[in-house]
């Protein structure tokens, strides 16, 4: 069990010093119980408190670095079992495979495609995390001139090397050094090796298992030969499968903390069909896996996975926010009704779909009020008169309408005279209070 | 010491409701475990995917999904059975938009005549939708649902605002019923319980907790749909414990990434492909959240899902 | 337990009127009442108060003191409205309260406020943009909002620290992890810390038949767990909280004591 504030607390010096960058110890206790800051910044912590402390806060799925630099993406550390209960903390990552049997042509064409993967979206920037080479030929010359090809041509991006030959992984490595690399293909007759070559580049080492069982006794043998960043694959390929597995490994790490599981989970979801290969990889978004390997970079399918993973990993109790600027639905023309609401998303969605459904071409003015409904956020002093006439200003909506007409919310009839005070030239109307009664206020205006 | 697998054992279950007559009927829900957890109970029917269909053409869908059913979608009857025999639907979901006050505003009775020339063509279970406007919608889906009387059909949505009238219309007709609430449990919950006290039977609900497609509060619905399963299954709540439908294609086919060209937002990629892709995806995510039912467009998108569907186990 | 009064909101139209018109009648009217009903203090709340902000919680300071013998809870997110009516306030009657500074930086100049103007201050645990998730989150919250006011000189013992109670028909999970805050809260300081709720946030959106019902068990539980303040309807909540001080030992038991 983890130890709450209070007790961490108690281990600490107390001397309130600030040299861990938070104004007290007490304040510093917290963070580390909510593991958002890490008890190397305590200076004066004794060996003692250390040692209990560390036992302590390892988190139930073991925190990994993959790779180095700007592009490393960090693994693990998750606390629950289902996304409404907190936050999923590290974004699973996206990795795409290029066999060593691929003609050059064919490996420099994939190394372009996930250096130019990267969209942006609702102000997130997204990309194919890293590159999975993997030993296709057997051979380990062809595996080292890949790897010797992805190091410069894809200098930077976090590499899996799969092979089960411990020689040809450490030639692969050898190009990943202080990169991070996964060295994945450890199994039950090559564990030995493959642990110490990992070791000898400080790699994560990743073990593949058929099942579970086996799973765990490679797990267990990996520690006992001290490698202990692992990332583990239980077997499972087909959508079924994979959620079992997962699901299984997560609750066991979290709910019974048991730690020969508690390690980051690499799902292989390619498939020939990229349809039903985007599918399984679906699976991998929504339930647990840390690492999904695909067949190729390809943008349709990256979209909606990367679009995926930030609806699952989204934070439930950070409200989703869309863009503050003016909305237009349906073809509106400058004598079309100019309505205004706050920027949480599920406000959004739903006002903007009940314009659609009354069929009146309109404006929606969506102002930034951190994601607060309309309500919540006028009370926090965030949708007040003033703000709203500011922004009704600086949007520029005056060269747009030819009318000057603003309907708000029904929820903040009390800002109507305000805002005309304060927007010189407007006429406020009060809205419905319910989104759902829009398509009747609209049709009648 | 040997691994032991933590297992949960929930004491509720999703109740099984069949839908159709005859051979064709089909069964969905009645399971114990959350969706593709297998392992720790039963899962004894597969999710059921309809095909939607509509009573007029579809010029308000994109061109991509509107496509596929071009030589069909002039006439339901057509498109119905064009579902059934060359798509090999198991169900069809007729949504009646043509009724809408603000499109053709045809009448009950049109809609109710509709209802029974593709009864009469189709032999798999119907699923018989409004148009989403719940004051019209109280008309038309009493007529329907007296016009398809036995036929053991789906009559959606039952919301807070008009629930009365379709209730008692299902219910005095023998047919199942969808409770739509606006992506919120307690409201969803509250639904349930108005519907079942006015006597109609919780084991010929489904709930529909609203879907959306994914970018556009996806995780709404879906962690909605998984906190109505956990009820049903880890509280043994009775009242969510109706399986689920995720009316998928309407919320997909009207967003920016079905329809924005390559040529403008050439980092999308394939349009057609895309298109498919978020009706699918959005419809796996969902499965995996809970549904049991799904209303789907796109052919493509439905036997995607179908091949996902098959790997469950 | 305190019960601050909480009827005196721009929220309620009756109120909102008469701050408009600045009719003292029914402010004092309902001061008065709450005041009768076992309120300890009395809560302003005039809003955002974007215009004329200072003179609105200067004149609901005088208008309240000058019919209940109370301090008063200044309820505003406008800096400059708390400043007027801390100016104004008799503290014969007992020190005011700030509500409220979060580890919002825009409410981080309350704290200034209290430290200068010698007020008690409550610490709302929500920081910039979503609410906390869980009890540990708002212990977190609570613990940098203690840190900062020892920086502004505000001792500990003038904070109400405040777990943000949330409606339980939506946010129902909620409704748990603020009681296990109140519990944590104490835990951060010896003294314990003091404690605050907004009660009939918990029942906000719920149908008017059972908001009372929500009320007084949602405050049972609270008191059990050491609540030591609530901002709440007097009237509502009398009851409850001399019951539970009966059961608890904290007063001596008399037939009458519900009269008391």
């Amino acid at each position: 069990m983890a130890l709450t504030g209070v007790e961490i607390f108690k281990l600490l010096p107390k001397t309130n010093c600030k040299k861990c960058g938070h104004p007290t110890c007490l304040a510093f206790a917290m963070k580390l119980a909510q593991r958002q800051a890490s008890l190397d910044a305590c200076p004066d912590v004794s060996e003692d408190a250390k040692k209990l402390l560390g036992e302590a806060s390892a988190p139930p799925v073991r925190p990994i670095t993959f790779g180095a630099g700007d592009k490393a993406v960090k693994l693990g550390e998750e606390t629950v079992l289902f996304r409404h209960e907190k936050k999923f903390v590290n974004p699973c990552a996206f990795a795409v495979e290029i066999k060593d049997t691929s003609r050059e042509a064919d490996v420099l064409k994939t190394i372009e495609d996930v250096l130019g993967s990267e969209i942006d979206r609702v102000g997130q920037k997204l990309r194919v995390d890293a590159i999975l080479i993997s030993n296709a030929s057997g051979d380990p010359k062809a595996l080292e001139s890949v790897s010797r090809l992805v190091s410069e041509k894809a200098a930077g991006v976090p590499v899996i090397i799969s092979t089960t030959d411990a020689g040809a992984a450490v030639s692969a490595l050898g190009y990943f050094k202080d990169k991070r690399p996964v060295l994945f293909g450890a199994n039950a007759n090559n564990i030995e090796s493959m642990a110490k070559a990992a070791g000898s580049f400080k790699a994560i080492l990743g073990v593949t298992a058929n099942g579970l069982d086996e799973l765990i006794s490679l797990t267990e043998k990996a520690k006992s030969l001290g490698t202990e960043d692992l990332v583990v694959d239980p077997g499972a390929r087909k959508a079924g499968g994979i959620i079992e597995q997962n699901t299984i490994i997560r609750r066991a790490a979290i709910k019974k903390n048991f730690k020969s599981l508690g390690y980051p989970v690499i799902t292989f979801a390619q498939r020939d069909d990229n349809m039903l290969e985007s599918l399984i990889a679906v699976a991998g978004v929504a339930k647990y896996s840390s690492i999904i390997v695909l067949s190729s970079v390809t943008k349709w399918k990256s979209l909606a996975l990367f679009t995926l993973r930030q609806n699952i990993y989204t934070d439930p109790q950070v409200p989703m926010q869309v863009e503050q600027k003016i909305y237009k639905i349906g073809e509106p023309t400058p004598e079309s009704p100019l309505m205004i609401t706050t920027n949480f998303s599920l406000t959004y969605f739903i006002v903007s779909g009940e314009v659609e459904n009354s069929r009146v071409p309109s404006r929606l003015a969506v102002m930034d009020c951190e994601g607060l409904s309309v309500l919540t956020a006028w009370a926090a002093g965030k949708f007040t008169a003033s703000k709203i006439a500011q922004f009704i200003k600086e949007a520029g909506i005056e060269n747009e309408v030819s009318h000057r007409e603003l309907i708000i919310p029904g929820y903040v009839a009390i800002l109507s005279g305000a805002i005309e005070d304060k927007l010189e030239g407007w006429k406020v109307t009060v809205g419905p209070r319910e989104a759902n009664a829009i398509p009747a206020f609209l049709k009648s205006k | 010491m040997a691994f032991v697998i933590p297992k949960e054992t929930y004491s509720g279950k999703v109740y099984p409701v069949t839908i159709g007559t005859g051979d064709n009927a089909v069964t969905f829900g009645g399971e114990n475990v959350l969706p593709f957890n297998g392992f720790e109970g039963s899962t004894p029917n597969k999710p059921v995917i309809a095909y939607e269909i509509q009573d007029i053409p579809p010029s308000d869908w994109p061109e991509n999904v509107k496509k596929p059913f071009e030589a069909v979608s002039g006439d339901p009857v057509k498109w119905a059975k064009h579902c059934q025999d060359t798509l090999g639907a198991r169900a069809i979901a007729l949504r009646l938009t043509g009724t809408h006050p603000d499109r053709e505003n045809l009448s009950a009775g049109d809609a109710a005549k509709t209802v029974k020339d593709v009864l009469s063509a189709i032999s798999v279970p119907l699923i018989i939708l409004g148009s989403n406007h719940a004051e019209k919608d109280s008309q038309v889906l009493v007529a329907c649902a007296e016009a398809a009387k036995e036929k053991n059909c789906v009559i959606g949505k039952a919301q807070e605002a008009n629930y009365k009238t379709i209730v008692a219309a299902a219910m005095a007709n023998n047919h199942k019923l969808i409770a739509m609430s606006e992506l919120d449990i307690n409201l969803s919950k509250q639904l349930n319980i108005l519907i079942t006290q006015m006597g109609f039977d919780k084991e010929r609900l489904i709930t529909d907790p609203m879907s959306s497609a994914l970018g556009y509060g996806l995780e709404y619905t879906y962690s909605v749909m998984e906190r109505i399963r956990l009820a049903a299954l880890a509280q043994n709540d009775a009242t969510m414990q109706p399986p689920m439908v995720a009316d998928v294609g309407m919320y997909v086919w009207k967003i920016k990434e079905t329809q924005a060209l390559e040529a403008d937002l050439p980092m999308w990629g394939d349009l057609a492909k895309r298109g498919v892709l978020w009706e699918a995806s959005t419809a796996a995510s969902l499965l995996i959240s809970g549904a049991e039912l799904l209303i789907m467009r796109h052919p493509e998108a439905v036997q995607a899902v179908e091949k996902f569907i098959s790997e469950m186990s | 337990m305190l019960i601050i009064g909480e009827k005196l909101s721009i929220i309620a139209k009756r109120v909102r009127e008469a701050m408009m018109k600045k009719d003292k009648g029914p402010i004092q009217e309902i001061a008065k009442t709450q005041w009768q009903q076992g309120a300890g203090m009395i809560d302003a709340n005039i809003g955002p108060a974007e215009d004329g902000g200072e003179d609105l919680m200067q004149w609901m300071v005088t208008t309240i003191q000058e019919a209940v013998p109370l301090p008063v809870c200044l309820d505003t997110t406008n800096y400059q409205a708390v400043e007027a009516g801390l100016k104004v306030h008799n503290n014969e009657w007992g020190r005011p309260l700030i509500n409220s500074t979060s580890n919002d930086p825009e409410r981080f100049p309350m704290l200034e406020l209290a430290a200068k103007h010698n007020s008690q201050i409550i610490g709302l645990t929500v920081g910039k943009g979503g609410l906390p998730a869980d009890a540990e989150e708002r212990a977190g919250i609570a613990a940098e909002i203690m840190g900062r006011a020892m920086e502004y000189g505000v001792p500990l013992e003038d904070i109400y620290l405040d777990p943000l109670v949330l409606q339980v028909a939506t946010s129902q999970d909620h409704a748990l992890k603020v009681i296990k805050a109140v519990r944590m809260f104490q835990e951060l300081n010896d003294p314990p810390m003091k404690t605050v709720v907004g009660l009939s946030n918990i029942s906000n959106g719920c149908p008017k038949h059972i908001r009372p019902i929500l009320d007084k068990y949602y405050l049972t539980l609270l008191i059990y767990e050491g609540l030591t303040a609530a901002i709440a309807d007097a009237h509502g909540v009398a009851e409850t909280a001399k019951t539970i001080d009966i059961i608890m030992g904290k007063t001596l038991y008399a037939h009458s004591y519900l009269e008391m």
